[in-house]
């Protein structure tokens, strides 16, 4: 076999797409197969043929494919665009097939870095992301501090009046701590008696502790059932996910649970549990959580996985709190007894010393002639003081029988002389020594003196009668006859006759009366009065007298004085049986008297007013400007008298007499006095004074007075005052009196304090829903108490701009619920949460509800309405009207006529149905929100429906399936799912009706519908 | 201490209740179902090396699927579904509640009871039926509440399911 081949040359020549391919081993190779293949070969190729194209043929034939791939695929990892593109293709599938640790770790770092970034480019991102987190814990933590305050507030408005509230007050008071922390912790007694950690994903006990000698049913069935009673709560009022069931109460036992991420921690607690209690427990979670979070996230069941855990809870059971009871006081109360029988054993003896002493004493006061000023009983020892007269009982005489030991009566009296009729008997016969014809006794306590006796005993008796009147007993002496009464009767006559202006014409003596008679003038004196002192018994007296007018001078001088008044200028007197008249008075004075002079002429005596000089009307005039001249603020200028006319100017201070005033009584006619005032200012101390007093105002305590021409204030008053003080003490001292106000004292800074303190407590009463009940200011600090309504103004608040300093404010404020109209408003508008279509308002103190409202709502205000009634507020409802909401309606038109479709058997809608779901999503999210504006809550009844075929209860799981599934998809598209419900229908309300014998069953049935219902 | 949720599903009256009232531990009285819709019971099943105790959640059964309260199931390792074999509707009651649950909640071991065993003369659900469900795999057992007729059995084999 010949053969024109060609030698093979190892070509070092390398092809484009070829990376050093060992060619000459691969010509080896080759020759080696050809001699196998054929012996003769072996002849024919004895060396290796240095290069040969069909080689590279070969080789392209063999692996050209796989160049070409290469080459595509080194291209796409060379360019970092195509390589980017195709990592990011399968990069989630890549995510989501790596394992997971090893994802998480290389993860951590780039995620952490990433949230650090975002959180410094724009804060609000992460904000909003974590908002749905934060907001309930947020929210929940403002609750129970909330709950807190109310249960401290119960806790002291409970006991503030009981014996216990004192007690504590005084605890209070002594420790330092404010009231209501010692209430409660006198009166929260509770312990813990149980503790459950429970798995939140499957409600399986993880561990549970109780308390020594608590007892309870099967802890694993417990812990089940209490998240089972958490979902149904949960889902029977529709409540968020990540809320629990705070409290359950039932009588003495409460149930707290905390919901931690992966586990709940239920503490069963007997008792009155403070609300810190919640922070302790949630602690405690919080820990477990942090010690051990992956084993819980894993939790299967086995709790071997979680040790240490039940060592976490036995803290939580050991928190208790129980008064302590002490033992009965058996010492205390021996001791009281030991002191109430001492007690009671002196105070009898004293009582019976004392009733003793007591029988004596009223011994002394029957006693006449004695009289108790004072007595005491002081260390066993009876003291007694008084009066006696020396003719009564001795006081020691009476001291036998009545018990009282004579050696411990200290007494001390005083000698008087007693006025009881009898002493005073003793004492007129011990001192009248009266005659044997003259006999004294007691009748009707007065003492009667009967029989005769002279003058001279009479008079003595007289006297002491006299003596006795003042507060002693009637001395009566009528009963004696004067031997002597005929010669004192002489004397009185004699008596009379001598009297100017008295005519005695007959008088005598009959059977021991008196008769006389004649004529008196009734100037003169009256024989009556002349009969004191006559020791003539006017009794025994017959006067007859008879008026005349008696001519003698003195008389007429005496009838004239009364009968023409003159004036002080002038004098009347008698002057030898003339009568005489002498001095300056009026004309028509001196006319009266002509009148009178001439009246007497015809046969009286003389009367001559001769020496009498008319007053001109000039001196009258000067008469008055001079005392003018003598008023304090009021200076004369000028006067004159021109033409009959008076004139006169000068100046007048307007607090002095008015001129005007003055004129009466001189006789000036004011119709011919023409005055020219000009108002100034006297500088006379007293009216400076009054000047003072009406511009200073001085205060109640700031007292002016005039010293010796200066004029000095004396008190209290304020350092505005004195600033005023001190200016016009400035104006004085220019001409003016001194104004001394040295001795004021400053009381500013307390007053102003006070006054401050005055307009905050006047702002606080004027503040709704704050009861200022007592406040006071005490050694320059400031305290206050009452009631104020939670939403009233914060009582601080209203410190500001009162210049008071809150530091020395002491305020203690109870909350209580103000029935004002203004807070029944704020808390209904917090509690029913009113649609805005709807707007509250105060008319004459009813609460007016006027506006639109879904019916739902209006029933709630009604039942708010009759709540309030029972207090008194009137809250008017029947303004009220159902809510339109036309607007609403197309949108819920659209709604409602959209139907998600399903393949025959199936609960899951096919891909075609995506875009009726968006579409119906996004409608679904408008309808809600714009009824949220509206004030209604939108909710949304998903109804599944099934087409005839198949049985009944198949047709019926399948429907409420199809509605389920319709209801998490929509959730999954952003429509919130407690506004989803869902129920099915089954084969009961087709779209289209069905033949019973369909086979293949209508399409159009197998659906989900849905209807929009308000609340 | 091994425990492991399971739900109890299955329609109306198809004898949960009284599967369960003889045969495992319970507290809480049957009033539980109407009022809260769920009752729980515990059944221990001890094994050589360890005990399994099933906290049994038995769902209100309601031939309403609408009300049915998948929230329940949260957390569960297995499923009992119960049928009764007197009224073959109830199969597919339980097997619905079982796919609301997968759907929701993932795949979980579950074994299936036809109850009412004893009342032979009503049943009505054809051996064929059965034997092809037991093609799938499926644990299934015809039990009895009246003479306890393979519930032990029943619920050792979910336990054993559930453990591993």
């Amino acid at each position: 076999m010949t053969s024109s081949v060609e030698p093979i040359s190892l070509s070092q020549r390398q092809a484009s797409n070829d990376t050093g391919i060992d060619r000459e081993a691969l010509a080896r190779l080759l020759v080696e197969i050809a001699r196998n293949v054929d012996p003769d070969n072996r002849a024919l190729y004895e060396g290796v043929p240095a290069a040969d194209h069909r080689l590279e043929r070969l080789r392209q034939l063999l692996v050209g494919g796989e160049i070409s791939e290469l080459s595509r695929v080194t291209h796409l990892l060379d360019e970092p665009e195509q390589l980017a593109a195709a990592v990011g293709n399968v990069l989630p599938e890549a995510t989501a097939r790596a394992s997971h640790a090893q994802l998480g770790e290389a993860l951590a770092p780039a995620v952490e870095r990433a949230a650090q970034r975002s959180i410094q480019k724009n804060p609000n991102t992460l904000t909003d992301i974590l908002y749905p987190v934060f907001l309930p814990a947020i929210r929940k933590s403002i609750g129970e501090k909330i709950d807190q305050t109310f249960q401290s507030l119960n806790e002291s408005l409970r006991h503030i009046f009981t014996w216990h509230g004192l007690k504590w007050r005084f605890e209070a008071w002594r420790t330092g701590t404010s009231f209501s922390a010692v209430v409660l912790k006198h009166s929260l007694i509770y312990r813990v008696e149980h503790v459950f950690l429970i798995s939140r994903a499957s409600g399986l006990l993880i561990a549970h502790v109780t308390s020594q000698d608590a007892t309870s049913e099967d802890p694993q069935l417990i812990s089940s059932m209490l998240s089972a009673i958490q979902d149904f709560v949960k889902d029977s009022f529709k409540e968020k996910e990540n809320s629990g069931l705070d409290t359950i109460r039932f009588g003495e036992l409460r149930l707290w649970s905390e919901v931690g991420q992966f586990a709940t921690l239920v503490a069963v607690i007997r008792g009155n549990p403070p609300e810190e209690l919640h922070e302790v427990i949630r602690d405690v979670l919080l820990r477990i959580h942090q010690e051990s979070s992956r084993a819980l996230e894993r939790f299967d069941g086995d709790s071997s996985q979680l040790p240490g855990v039940e060592t976490q809870l036995q803290t939580c059971v050991e928190l208790q709190h129980i008064d302590t009871k002490e033992g009965f006081p058996w010492l205390v109360v021996t001791a009281v007894l030991l002191a109430l029988i001492v007690g009671g054993g002196w105070f009898f003896l004293s009582w019976q010393s004392a009733h003793r002493w007591q029988t004596y004493l009223s011994r002394l006061a029957a006693q006449p002639g004695i009289v108790v000023s004072d007595q005491k009983i002081r260390g066993g020892e009876f003291y007694v003081a008084g009066l006696r007269d020396p003719l009564a009982a001795d006081p020691q005489s009476l001291l036998p029988g009545t018990e009282v030991d004579p050696a411990r009566v200290h007494s001390n009296w005083h000698f008087y002389q007693s006025i009881e009729p009898e002493f005073v008997l003793k004492r007129l016969s011990a001192s009248l020594a009266p005659p044997d014809s003259v006999r004294l006794s007691v009748v009707d306590d007065r003492i009667v003196a009967e029989g005769e006796a002279t003058t001279t005993w009479i008079d003595r008796a007289r006297a002491a009668a006299q003596q006795l009147s003042a507060g002693g007993p009637v001395f009566d002496i009528s009963g004696v006859s004067d031997v002597s009464a005929e010669e004192r009767w002489q004397a009185y006559v004699s008596q009379l006759e001598t009297q100017p202006g008295i005519i005695v014409a007959d008088h005598n003596v009959r059977d021991g009366q008196f008769y006389i008679t004649g004529l008196r003038d009734p100037l003169a004196a009256d024989p009556r009065s002349l009969l004191a002192g006559t020791q003539v018994d006017p009794a025994r007296v017959h006067a007859s007298w008879q008026f005349y007018q008696s001519l003698e001078p003195q008389f007429v001088l005496k009838r004239l004085t009364a009968s023409l008044a003159p004036p002080d200028s002038v004098r009347l007197s008698v002057v030898n049986d003339r009568i005489v008249a002498a001095g300056v008075a009026t004309t028509a004075w001196i006319n009266r008297a002509r009148a009178a002079a001439q009246q007497l002429s015809a046969g009286g005596p003389v009367f001559d007013i001769s020496g009498v000089r008319d007053v001109s009307p000039e001196e009258r005039w000067q008469a008055y400007v001079s005392r003018l001249e003598a008023q304090p603020g009021i200076i004369v200028a000028q006067q004159n008298v021109r033409d009959g006319q008076f004139y006169i100017a000068g100046l007048r201070d307007p607090l002095a007499v008015d001129p005007q005033s003055l004129l009466s009584g001189t006789q000036v006619d004011p119709a011919r006095v023409h005055a020219s005032w000009q108002f100034y200012q006297s500088l006379e101390p007293q009216f400076v004074l009054k000047r003072l007093t009406a511009s200073l105002y001085p205060m109640d305590k700031v007292r002016l007075s005039i010293v010796k021409g200066r004029i000095v204030a004396e008190g209290e008053a304020p350092d505005t005052w004195i600033d005023r003080a001190r200016a016009a003490a400035r104006q004085l001292s220019e001409g003016g009196p001194e104004f001394d106000i040295s001795k004021v004292r400053d009381v500013s800074p307390d007053a102003r304090a006070a006054e401050h303190w005055q307009y905050y407590v006047s702002r606080l009463e004027a503040e709704p829903g704050i009861i200022v009940a007592q406040q006071s200011a005490r050694g320059g600090d400031f305290y206050i108490s009452g009631l104020r309504d939670p939403l009233a103004v914060d009582p601080k608040a209203l410190l500001s701009g009162t210049q008071v300093d809150p530091a020395r404010v002491h305020s203690q404020w109870q909350f209580y619920q103000s029935l004002d109209p203004k807070f029944v408003v704020k808390r209904l508008t917090a509690s029913l949460s009113p649609p805005k279509s709807v707007r509250l308002s105060i008319v004459q103190g009813r609460i007016v509800v006027v506006g639109e409202a879904p019916a739902g709502w209006i029933g709630r205000a009604r039942a708010a309405a009759d709540q309030l009634s029972a207090d008194g507020v009137v809250l008017d409802v029947s303004q009220l009207s159902e809510l339109n909401l036309a607007e609403l309606n197309q949108l819920r038109e659209a709604i409602q006529t959209t139907d998600i479709f399903f393949s025959s058997g199936r609960v899951v809608p096919g891909p075609e149905q995506t875009p009726v779901l968006d579409r119906l999503a996004d409608q679904l999210k408008e309808f809600a929100e714009n009824a949220h504006k509206a004030g209604v809550t939108a909710r949304f009844m998903l109804t599944g429906h099934s087409d005839i075929t198949g049985r009944e209860t198949a047709n019926a799981s399948i429907s409420a399936a199809r509605a389920e599934t319709v209801r998490a998809l929509l959730n999954k598209r952003g429509v919130a799912p407690e506004l989803l419900q869902v129920r099915g229908a089954g084969t009961f309300e087709p779209a289209v009706p069905e033949n019973e014998n369909s086979r293949t069953g209508n399409s159009t049935n197998r659906r989900v519908s849905v209807t929009v219902n308000l609340e | 201490m091994l425990q492991k949720k399971i739900c109890m599903l299955g329609g109306f009256a198809v004898g949960k209740t009284s599967l369960v009232r003889r045969f495992v531990q319970s507290i809480f009285s049957e009033n539980y179902l109407t009022t809260v819709g769920v009752k729980i019971d515990k059944k221990s099943v001890a094994f050589p090396d360890k005990t399994v105790d099933l906290i049994l959640w038995d769902l209100a059964g309601e031939d309403d699927i609408g009300s049915f309260r998948v929230s329940y199931v949260r957390g569960a390792t297995g499923l009992v579904l119960v049928a009764d074999g007197t009224r073959p509707a109830t199969l597919a009651v339980a097997l619905t509640l079982r796919e609301r649950c997968e759907a929701e909640f993932g795949a979980m071991p579950f074994i299936l009871l036809f109850n009412k065993s004893d009342l032979t003369d009503r049943w009505a659900v054809p051996e064929g039926e059965i034997d092809e469900l037991k093609q799938r795999g499926w644990q299934i057992y015809l039990t009895s509440a009246l003479s306890g007729e393979h519930v032990d059995d029943a619920f050792r084999q979910l336990a054993s399911m559930v453990a591993n």
